[in-house]
């Protein structure tokens, strides 16, 4: 069980170093300072519509968080 | 029998269009201008001219970078003027194409320059059959050291240049400005939540005087899911124009943009109305009291936003008097794109404000009974 814990837990930090190393191996590969802008600044647009996307979900859960109490109410009646 | 007929004729799973039409048409223009926002390419444009400055009797070997350009298509030879004013340019003596991107123009820049100023800015102007035109607007800067300053001589070098027989790009794309470019496609993930935001506000506020006017809880419920939606629209726009400030201004917040933090002082505003919401337990104070603090709010709102703003400078387009979009900043093929943004989000925050305003209905019978 341990092991298992401690093979689980490195494989996360490999998985987590990865997901640090992409960006910079993509800065490497457009041969730009910054990663956001490089190619013409078009990360911005997509960070701009992501946060769009974010703002959006966090509505959706707290409607749905407001539903939920609202069907445990009804049970109750 | 003919309305027998009328109503045989209708199918009736099609029945649902009647009802929610504005629904699909909302998700229908934001699909449209999220494909065409995205999609559309840019003009082709100029995105670094090397060298920046230069002497008057010297040649220069001028490396030009293009933005979305293709030059090895271009039939004829590329062009490439330093135009002084309107009649005073120097057509560069010979131009190379590298590649579809870059370009090298040389130029014999002559004794003289047609002023006494001993600085000179020259716009730099590309035109080629494939790529249309690109102008850089003053942009290199050329000095004249001699003492003996001849401006007629200046003036006949200058003019043997002329500008003429200049191509245009007939094709849908978007502008390309140098400090944007593809940022300019945020106009349509954007500005279109601000005008949103004041359409929903306004919507929220209508509600407010129906409440006041009749008293029915109800106009109460949709007067507060229009105010959510607004500020959840709000707070869309804050955050967007956040990451788009840190890679147009430098920085995330500035404290010297008089919008910004407008803005962020009209949100709170508009938070602390739903912390009002919270502190009453009785139905008819709390909507009393509610609605005419939204209509104060909207009035701080519109000089928040809409009045401040024009009195002050801005790092907005079209800053120092008009803080919104002028003539200049708006292209036709923009417009295209722009304005159905901004209806397809105001019907998403409708839709958005029903969903509350509904739910509000159903937690208002469950305790009637």
């Amino acid at each position: 069980m341990a092991r298992n814990m401690i093979t689980m837990k490195k494989s996360f930090s490999i998985l987590l170093s990865l997901l640090f190393l992409l960006p910079t191996s993509l800065i490497a590969q457009t041969n730009n300072q910054d990663f956001m802008r490089s190619i013409g600044k078009m990360y911005v647009v997509y960070g701009v519509i992501i946060v769009i996307f974010i703002v959006l979900i966090i509505f959706l859960i707290y409607l749905d968080r407001r539903l939920t109490k609202l069907e445990n109410q009804i049970q109750d009646k | 029998m003919i309305r027998f007929c009328l109503s045989n004729l209708k199918p009736r799973k099609f029945i649902f269009m009647r009802k929610y039409w504005w629904k699909i048409l909302g998700v229908i223009l934001i699909i449209y201008s999220f494909t065409l926002g995205l999609l559309v390419p840019l003009k082709p444009g100029i995105s670094s001219i090397d060298p920046g400055s230069m002497r008057t009797a010297s040649s220069y070997q001028m490396e030009i970078v293009g933005y979305n350009t293709f030059y090895t298509r271009a039939q004829d030879a590329v062009r490439v003027w330093l135009k002084y004013d309107s009649i005073h340019a120097l057509a560069a003596s010979k131009t190379r194409v590298v590649n579809d991107r870059s370009l090298v123009a040389d130029f014999d820049i002559p004794k003289y320059l047609p002023t006494n100023d001993r600085v000179g800015v020259v716009s730099v102007i590309v035109d080629d059959d494939y790529n249309g035109f690109s102008v850089v607007p003053s942009t290199v800067f050329i000095t004249q050291d001699s003492v003996d300053k001849d401006i007629v001589a200046g003036s006949s070098a200058w003019k043997q240049g002329r500008i003429g027989n200049i191509h245009s790009k007939d094709q849908f794309n978007f502008p390309f400005r140098v400090q944007l470019s593809e940022t300019i496609r945020n106009l349509y993930f954007h500005v279109p939540f601000w005008f949103s935001m004041f359409i929903i506000f306004i919507a929220g506020i209508t509600q407010s005087i129906g409440y006041l006017s009749t008293n029915k809880l109800e106009y109460d419920y949709k007067s507060m899911s229009f105010t959510l939606v607004g500020t959840v629209f709000g707070i869309i726009g804050l955050c967007t124009g956040m990451i788009w400030a840190k890679d147009t201004w430098g920085t995330y917040w500035s404290w010297q943009e008089v919008k910004m933090n407008m803005t962020a002082i009209a949100l709170l505003i508009y938070l602390s109305y739903f912390i009002l919401r919270h502190s009453f337990d009785d139905d008819e104070r709390r909507a009393r009291i509610s609605a005419v603090f939204s209509i104060f709010a909207f009035a701080a709102m519109i000089a928040l936003l809409y009045v401040v703003p024009r009195m002050v400078s801005s790092l907005h387009p079209g800053s120092g008097g008009n803080p919104a979009l002028g003539a200049d900043d708006l292209d036709n093929s923009m417009r295209l794109v722009f304005y159905p943004a901004i209806i397809g989000w105001t019907l998403l925050g409708v839709w958005m404000a029903s969903l509350i305003y509904r739910m509000q209905v159903l937690r208002d019978k469950l305790y009637d009974y």
